[in-house]
C-alpha cells in the first residue's frame, strides 16, 4: 500500500473519537501520540538571544551539556561568561573512554583503558533519537559528525536464563512467532464472532485482512511454517542460487513457550518513543560533542575548579572554588547572575543561600544507580560468527544488555562491546565491587550468551555511576509526588541564581533534557537581566 | 559467587516506568533466599557509596564516612536516614510494592534488614555502640510512602 495515513478519509478528530469510544482512555492516548497531538518536543528552533545589558555577567557552574549550551547562548547574546568546571575536560556525563584514557572513581580505584586505537566505550550517553532536536542542532552547529545508532537488530538475541534451556533466541523469530500467533488468535476470535459487539461487520473484514498482513498468516488465517512466515522469521536454510537454492522453513516457536519464557518483553523495546528509528551517535564517541563545545568555548571555561560555596547578595553572586592546580587556596569568582548545572547529589552538599523551597527541591531527587562495562575482544565474533551488526541483545541476567558497536562493521582486528548496562539492585551490587570484579562478572554472565567470550576476551573497563566523582549518580529520579511538590521550585529563578540540567527537565536521563532546560533557564534569566537594566 | 539480594525487588513493572535512557527489557532475575545479615547488606548495597571500610569518599562532592561518625550515636538517626534517604542517598524504606520504589529504581529493605545493617555499621569501622536496634524499633518509626 502506498498510503500510510491509514485514515480512510476520516478527520483526525473523528478518528480519535472512534478510537476513544471503542477502546477507552489509554488507547486514546496512544492514538493521540501516533497522530502527534500529544507529546511535542519543547524545542522551538535556535534561541538566538540578543541584547545583553552592557557589562552584564553570568557565572556558569558545570561544563556539561546544560552549562555549555547556556554559555554558548549567553556569550552570543553579549554576556560576559565564565564557566567553572570540576573536571579537566568539557562534557560532564557526555564522555567517551578511548584506549590510553585513565579514570579514577570515588574510593581511588584507577582504571587504564587498554582498548586498541579507534575503539571506545561511552560510559554514559550513547544514542540520540532523531526527535531530540536541541542536542542535534548543536551537533550540527558545532560540526559534530553523526552516524546511525542501531537500536533494533532483528538478528540480535533475547535471552532468558531459565527459558529454552538457557539458549538465546533470535529477536526476529520471537517477534515473528509472537506476533503471528497473536494475530491468528485474534482472527479466530473474529471468526467465532467474539468481536461482534465491538467491531462492525465491514470493519471485521478489514481487521482480518490487516491481521493477515501484520501476523504473516496464510490464506486460512493460520500462522504456520512456510514461505509466508519464513519471510518474517527467517529460514532454517535460507533461499540461495543454483541447485542448492531451495529454502527450508523452520518451525515456529509455540506461543505458550514464548509467553512462559517472558521473552515477549523484549519485542517492543524499539517501539518506545525514545528508541524509535532513526537514532544517531557521534562518529568517534559521544564525547565528541563535549569536546566540540569545549573548543568553541575555549578561554571561557576554567577547568579543575571545584565549587565549594555559592552566595548571592542584592548585586550579584559570589562563588568560592578550589583550583586543583593551586591546592589549599580558595579562589573566588563573581558575576551578576549565576546558572548552576551541578548535579543535585553534589549541589545538596554545597553551602548556598537560596530560599527554602529551592533548597528542599535540591534535596528531593536521588540519582539512579547504573553501571556500564566496556569489553574488548580479540575479534568481532558477534559479526563473524553470529552475524549481529549493531543493536542490542537483552537478557534477564544482571548484565541486562549486550550492546554491539554501530560502527566499524566487518573490520578486522579487535572490537569493543557494551558488555553490561545495569540498573537497580544489580547496579548497586556491581557498584559495590572493584572495577576488576565488575569486568570479570560481565564476562562470566556474557559467556552464557556468547560462549566465544571465554577465548576472545581481551580487557575491559567498568563505570559505576554512583562512584563517578563528578555526578554521584546516573541521573535524577523523580517520583510523581516529588515532581508535583518540587519541580517548579527547582526550575524557578531564586534571586540571582537559576538551576539547569537534565534534572530540571521532563526528559531526565537524556542530553536533550539538559539542553532544553538550559535554553529555558537562560531565556528567563535574560528577561530578568534585561528588566533590571545594566550590570550591577 | 555471592548470594544476591534480587528477591528484594518486587517485579519491576517496567511498563509503568518511562523508558528514559534506560532500556532493560526484563525485570531482574527472580532471586534466592533473603539476605538478612547486616554485613552482607552493607557489602552489596551500602559500600557502593560509603566504601568497603566505611571511609566515605571525596570528589566534586562527597559520601560521608561512617567510621568514627558521631551521628551514629543515637540509633534513630541512621535508621531514619536509611528508611527515608537524604539528598543523594536513596530511601530504602519505601513499601515493596509502591510506585515510588519503581520510579526511584531503589531497593526495599525490610525493617529487620534495616535493623541488621544499622547494627552492623554501629559496631564496625571502629564504631562500638553497644545498644542493638530491633526490628520492632525500626517498625515504629515513620516510613516513607506510608499513610
Ligand atoms: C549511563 C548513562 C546513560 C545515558 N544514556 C543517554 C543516552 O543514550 N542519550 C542521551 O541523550 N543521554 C543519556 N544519558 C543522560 C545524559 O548523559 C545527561 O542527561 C546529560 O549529559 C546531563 O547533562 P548536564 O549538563 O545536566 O549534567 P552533567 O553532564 O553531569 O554536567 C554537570 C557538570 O558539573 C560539573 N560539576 C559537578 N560538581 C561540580 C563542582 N562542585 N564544581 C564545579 N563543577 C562541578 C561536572 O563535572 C559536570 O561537568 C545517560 C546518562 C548516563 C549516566
Ligand atoms: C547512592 C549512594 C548511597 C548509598 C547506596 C547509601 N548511602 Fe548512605 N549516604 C549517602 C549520602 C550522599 C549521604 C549524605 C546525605 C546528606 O546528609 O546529605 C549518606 C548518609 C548516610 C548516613 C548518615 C551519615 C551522617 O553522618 O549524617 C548513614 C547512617 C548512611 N548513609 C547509611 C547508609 C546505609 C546503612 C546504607 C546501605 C543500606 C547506605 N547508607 C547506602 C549515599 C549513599
Amino acid at each position: 500500500m502506498a498510503s500510510d495515513s491509514g485514515q480512510d478519509g476520516l478527520t483526525r478528530r473523528e478518528l480519535l473519537r472512534r478510537v476513544g469510544l471503542m477502546a477507552g482512555g489509554s488507547v486514546m492516548y496512544q492514538a493521540m501520540n501516533s497522530l502527534a497531538l500529544a507529546a511535542e518536543s519543547p524545542w522551538k528552533g535556535p534561541t538566538e538571544l540578543k541584547g545583553a545589558p552592557p557589562g552584564a555577567s553570568v557565572l556558569i557552574l558545570g561544563a556539561g551539556m546544560a552549562g555549555m549550551t547556556a554559555a554558548y547562548e549567553l556569550r552570543n547574546a553579549g554576556y560576559k561568561v565564565q564557566v567553572l568546571e570540576f573536571n579537566n575536560r568539557a562534557g560532564g556525563r557526555n564522555w567517551t573512554l578511548h584506549g590510553g584514557d585513565r579514570y579514577t572513581e570515588l574510593g581511588g580505584e584507577t582504571q587504564h583503558c587498554e582498548f586498541d586505537p579507534g575503539l571506545y566505550i561511552n560510559p554514559g550517553p550513547w544514542r540520540i533519537p532523531y526527535h531530540h532536536h536541541g542536542i542535534l542542532s548543536y551537533c550540527k552547529r558545532l560540526g559534530v559528525a553523526l552516524e546511525p545508532f542501531v537500536q533494533v537488530n532483528y538478528n540480535a538475541l533475547l535471552h532468558g536464563s531459565k527459558a529454552f534451556g538457557g539458549k538465546p533466541q533470535r529477536f526476529r523469530e520471537i517477534k515473528a512467532d509472537y506476533q503471528g500467533q497473536v494475530a491468528e488468535l485474534l482472527a479466530k476470535a473474529t471468526h467465532q464472532h467474539a468481536l461482534d459487539s465491538l467491531v462492525t461487520r465491514e470493519d471485521q473484514e478489514r481487521l482480518l485482512e490487516s491481521l493477515r498482513g501484520w501476523g504473516a498468516l496464510d490464506s486460512d488465517f493460520r500462522y504456520v511454517a512456510g514461505d509466508v512466515s519464513g519471510e518474517r522469521r527467517g529460514y532454517l536454510k535460507p533461499p540461495g542460487g543454483g541447485l542448492t537454492a531451495r529454502p527450508e522453513s523452520g518451525t515456529p516457536i509455540q506461543l505458550d513457550d514464548i509467553l512462559q519464557s517472558g521473552l515477549w518483553r523484549g519485542v517492543s523495546s524499539g517501539d518506545h518513543y525514545d528508541m524509535q528509528t532513526a537514532l544517531f551517535q557521534p562518529v568517534g564517541g559521544m564525547g565528541r560533542i563535549g569536546e566540540a563545545f569545549g573548543r568553541e568555548l575555549a578561554g571561557l571555561i576554567r577547568y579543575q575548579a571545584k565549587v565549594t560555596s555559592i552566595q548571592q547578595d542584592a548585586a550579584g553572586v559570589t562563588v568560592h572554588y578550589d583550583d586543583a592546580s593551586k591546592p589549599g587556596v580558595s579562589q573566588t569568582a563573581r558575576a551578576d547572575w549565576c546558572l548552576c548545572t551541578i548535579p543535585l547529589p553534589i549541589l545538596a552538599e554545597i553551602p548556598m543561600n537560596v530560599g527554602e523551597q529551592l533548597g528542599a527541591a535540591i534535596g528531593a531527587v536521588p540519582y539512579a544507580s547504573s553501571v556500564k562495562v566496556g569489553l574488548q575482544f580479540k575479534r568481532r565474533f558477534w559479526e563473524e560468527d553470529d552475524h549481529i551488526f549493531g543493536g542490542i541483545s537483552y537478557t534477564d541476567l544482571p548484565i541486562t544488555n549486550i550492546g554491539y558497536p554501530s560502527t566499524g562493521f566487518h573490520a578486522n582486528g579487535k572490537g569493543v562491546l557494551l558488555g553490561a548496562y545495569i540498573w537497580g539492585l544489580n547496579a548497586m551490587e556491581f557498584t559495590s565491587m572493584t572495577p576488576g570484579e565488575r569486568v570479570q562478572k560481565a564476562v562470566e554472565y556474557g559467556s552464557q550468551i556468547h560462549p566465544q567470550y571465554k577465548t576472545e576476551f581481551d580487557n575491559g573497563v567498568a563505570v559505576a555511576w554512583h562512584r563517578v566523582p563528578f555526578t554521584q549518580g546516573c541521573y535524577g529520579m523523580w517520583t510523581t509526588e516529588a515532581r508535583a511538590r518540587h519541580y517548579d521550585d527547582l526550575c524557578a529563578i531564586d534571586g540571582r541564581i537559576a538551576l539547569a540540567g537534565e534534572h530540571a527537565s521532563f526528559i531526565g536521563g537524556w542530553q536533550e533534557g539538559a539542553v532544553t532546560s538550559a535554553l529555558d533557564a537562560v531565556g528567563r534569566l535574560h528577561q530578568r537581566a534585561v528588566a533590571q537594566g545594566a550590570s550591577a | 559467587m555471592r548470594r544476591t539480594l534480587l528477591w528484594l525487588i518486587p517485579m519491576l513493572c517496567l511498563w509503568l516506568v518511562p523508558a528514559f535512557a534506560d532500556d532493560s527489557s526484563f525485570p531482574d532475575t527472580p532471586g534466592q533466599d533473603p539476605v538478612q545479615s547486616g554485613e552482607q547488606i552493607y557489602m552489596q548495597i551500602c559500600q557502593g557509596c560509603h566504601m568497603p571500610a566505611g571511609q566515605g569518599a571525596v570528589g566534586a562532592g562527597h559520601y560521608p564516612a561512617l567510621g568514627g561518625d558521631a551521628a551514629l550515636a543515637a540509633w534513630k538517626y541512621p535508621v531514619l536516614t536509611v528508611l527515608g534517604g537524604r539528598h543523594g542517598m536513596p530511601p530504602f524504606g519505601l513499601p515493596a510494592t509502591s510506585l515510588a520504589l519503581q520510579e526511584l529504581r531503589t531497593v526495599h529493605l525490610s525493617d529487620a534488614q534495616i535493623a541488621n545493617v544499622v547494627n552492623y555499621i554501629r559496631t564496625s569501622f571502629g564504631n562500638h555502640y553497644p545498644d542493638m536496634v530491633s526490628e520492632a524499633q525500626v517498625a515504629a518509626l515513620p516510613h516513607p510512602g506510608r499513610r
